[in-house]
């Protein structure tokens, strides 16, 4: 086993938006923004898309029904947990795809069911069996798989191959992995159990991206990711990041469109109301803008200096901040825009005026604000002479 | 990264057990924090971060640039004033002029700061390697002579030749430097290569080594913890991840990872955590996301049938650390994944008993009623609809 993922032939995604990502808690996702979201995802190249859970009701069934009448190139999946009622709700919506999830570690089996592992077992079969009778597709899930007991988890991993499972799910429900961890459970189990497995993560501890490609060098062939990492609680890998880093770290190019991937993000932050963090990897508007003077001078004089990949491949724009660390090339840089050309000691001026109005407000400057630093500037040349500032 | 064998090399290495004198916590919210475009603390405000850093138990406080001059100097001088536990750090360039100023500050410690990667060395400095080392020299010794802590930065070490960091390394080392600081400028490193650039400079060179890692694919917290694996002992954090672009690895975050999936435990106050994200998040004028791990506001509040009534029965079901532990509070509100459990237990902290066919009922009402709404009912909308339902109820059953 090698690190290398660069020969992988396919990295299947599935995207939870529409089904982990709306369980966030006070999330609602309208049948409008769904149909949307679908048609997003579907646009750019998203191969599976998980689009509800049909068991909670009417609503969500009509919606889910709506969604499958708009045939997407994508692969549509439903959700349920491994009760047999459950594939009814999923056939009566017209869907030919499911993941059936269990919980497979001792505490779940014992709090949440308040069962044994034989039951979890034979409830498997059970919901598997029906599903075979309505001529389903299925992924098994195992949730909380990593604090099951290894030898469980793998026979519960045995039944699925054996039933006819499409994939495998391991569900990281409590963040309890780092890569190191998931990288060695990935390769355990498939050293031992031959069979395409997904990483479901979660982000409760920041490491939802990098726990993701761990396991994928350890031989996972899916994730399981959303727009923005939205889903319960921390919520789950961010698909814009995992998609860029495939691209960008490890040489992996899914092949999707990244183009639109601010689009995107904006739509479900809005649908969603959570506003993306300008901060926010890949997507957030700030990645690509430069206050301070060493890295906007970095920038300047050539973006690879402090950027991997062009602003405009996720739909963004590079922007120079002029604040209370800019420096004298941002100045520079920024006057030339305006279409005027200033001498270094004037842009030095400039920016120590610039500085301390920057200070004082509290944030950086608008462009116009800037313009009226200028015109200050120039006043205050013609009423005085003046004394250069120190150039740092 | 190529061809190496990960199950043998990384299965072995990364066992070794961490310990919690080994690591310390180098916060850098008021100098990176601050770098990032369009955040600006006032000087009360750095102090006050200064103080709440030292009372939740950081090792050391990057506290500014004092090269900048002006208020950042200030500052600084103000931060060196408060004779805190913590130790002060100032951040440099690798020019004698800016040590002066540090000193003039009273910090007991330097970051110096250069390029080692050629594509900097070339676009950014347009020097060459030698130059570099020569600052490195030049810059360290002159630090020394002050007895202060210096720490040798190598930013965009992550795309920089591994024979010339080595060298670089060395040279920091041979004229004293106490640590390098292992800067992943661009965010672009993965945990599996971290792990092998800092192991390879701890085993030939054998100096203290800090990481200081950058978000931008999502990844400097796994970075982080990579770092401390491969034998770094130095972590440069910032409250909430400010920092530049995506941010930094955030403190809060990588202090509950080591504790609670790693095993060591930092001894930091976490109780503080909240008090110190909203702070730092107000005066930085950045908010907290609800999801954000650790601090968010989300993180506790269940809403899906499965999820909360189980978790209601035993936290430890969903949750490895408990949300008085960070300051926070466990919640339950009801919205479209809410069902008959989640809205009997909602009703009962109400004051409300209610009986399964009733709960399946009303749980219906709330859905679409959420569904319309497009969020999480109020609890005075809880209530609203089951007196008006009861009401219902009983009229029909009147008749």
């Amino acid at each position: 086993m090698t690190a290398e993922l660069k020969d992988k032939k396919f990295i299947n995604i599935i995207d939870t938006t529409m089904r982990n990502g709306e369980q966030a808690a006070g999330v609602v996702f309208s049948k409008h923004e769904k149909l949307r979201i679908t048609k997003l995802l579907d646009e750019i190249g998203v191969p599976e898309i998980e689009i509800g859970t049909p068991s909670i009701g009417e609503i969500e069934k009509d919606i889910i029904r709506e969604i499958v009448a708009t045939k997407p190139k994508a692969k549509l999946f439903t959700y349920c947990e491994a009760f047999p009622e459950n594939i009814a709700h999923a056939v009566d919506c017209g869907i030919k795809n499911i993941i059936i999830n269990i919980s497979t570690s001792d505490l779940h089996i014992k709090v949440k069911y308040g069962k044994n592992r034989t039951w979890a077992l034979n409830q498997l079969r059970e919901t598997i069996s029906e599903a075979k009778h309505s001529d389903l597709d299925f992924i098994i899930s195992a949730e909380d798989a990593t604090r099951t007991d290894l030898e469980f988890l793998l026979k519960v991993l045995y039944l699925a191959q054996k039933r006819g499972a499409y994939r495998f799910r391991i569900c990281d429900t409590v963040s309890r992995l780092d890569p190191f961890r998931t990288f060695m459970l990935i390769s355990t189990i498939l050293n031992t159990v031959d069979f395409p497995v997904e990483v479901y993560n979660h982000n409760d501890f920041g490491m939802a991206s990098a726990n993701a490609l761990a396991s994928l060098r350890a031989g996972a062939v899916s994730l399981v990711t959303s727009i923005n990492g939205i889903g319960e609680g921390t919520g789950n890998a961010a698909f814009e990041e995992i998609v860029m880093a495939l691209k960008y770290i490890e040489e992996v190019d899914l092949g999707i469109d990244t183009s639109k991937f601010r689009e995107i993000s904006e739509y479900v932050a809005k649908a969603s109301a959570r506003a993306i963090p300008v901060w926010k990897a890949i997507v957030g508007t700030n990645v690509f803008a430069h206050e301070s003077g060493i890295h906007a001078d970095g920038v300047l004089k050539n973006p690879r200096n402090y950027e991997v990949f062009e602003p405009g491949e996720v739909g963004l724009t590079r922007q120079l901040v002029v604040g209370k660390h800019s420096g004298s090339h941002t100045i520079l840089h920024k006057f030339k825009e305006f279409g005027i050309d200033l001498t270094s000691n004037e842009a030095n001026e400039l920016l120590a005026m610039s500085r301390a109005m920057s200070v004082d407000l509290k944030r950086p400057l608008f462009d116009k604000e800037l313009m009226y630093v200028y015109k200050d500037f120039l006043e205050k040349k013609k009423s005085a002479k003046h004394v250069a500032a120190p150039d740092d | 990264m190529k061809g190496l064998n990960l199950l043998t090399d990384f299965s072995k290495k990364t066992g070794t057990k961490l310990e919690p004198k080994n690591i310390k916590i180098d916060d850098t919210t008021l100098r990176d924090g601050e770098q990032t475009a369009g955040v600006v603390f006032a000087n009360d405000e750095k102090i006050h971060i200064a103080k709440m850093l030292d009372k939740v138990g950081v090792h050391q406080i990057e506290a500014g640039i004092p090269t900048m001059g002006g208020d950042e100097k200030d500052a600084i001088k103000a931060i060196t004033a408060l004779n805190l536990n913590c130790s002060i750090l100032g951040w440099n360039r690798a020019v004698v002029s800016d040590i002066d100023d540090s000193i003039e500050c009273g910090v007991d410690a330097v970051a110096i700061s250069i390029s080692s990667s050629d594509i900097h060395i070339e676009h950014k400095l347009r020097k060459s390697r030698e130059w570099v080392l020569d600052s490195v020299r030049t810059s360290v010794d002159y630090a020394k002579k002050y007895n202060l802590y210096v720490s040798v930065n190598a930013e965009d070490a992550s795309r920089s030749d591994m024979e010339f960091l080595l060298q670089f390394a060395r040279t920091a080392k041979e004229v004293g430097a106490d640590r390098m600081r292992y800067c992943d400028t661009l965010g672009i490193l993965d945990p599996f290569e971290t792990f092998m650039r800092v192991r390879t400079i701890v085993e030939i060179i054998g100096i203290d080594i800090e990481m200081h890692t950058h978000n931008d694919f999502g990844m400097a917290i796994a970075n982080a913890i990579a770092g401390i694996k491969a034998g770094a002992t130095y972590v440069n954090t910032t409250i909430n991840g400010l920092g530049e672009r995506a941010g930094n690895a955030s403190f809060e975050e990588f202090v509950m990872a080591l504790k609670y999936l790693e095993n060591v435990d930092l001894g930091m106050d976490t109780h503080l955590f909240k008090e110190l994200s909203e702070y730092v998040a107000a005066a930085s004028g950045r908010f907290i996301p609800a999801w954000k791990p650790v601090v968010g506001s989300n993180l506790f509040v269940y809403e899906s049938e499965i999820r909360a009534s189980t978790v209601f029965k035993n936290p430890a079901t969903f949750e490895l650390f408990g949300p008085q532990d960070v300051g926070l509070e466990r919640k339950l509100i009801i919205g479209k994944s809410s069902g008959v459990n989640t809205l009997t237990l909602k009703l009962k902290d109400l004051g409300y008993i209610i009986n399964e066919k009733d709960a399946f009922e009303l749980s219906e009402i709330i859905r679409d009623k959420s569904l319309a709404l497009k969020r999480a009912l109020f609890d005075s909308e809880i209530v609203d609809t089951y007196k008006s339902y009861k009401g219902d109820t009983k009229s029909k059953g009147g008749k």
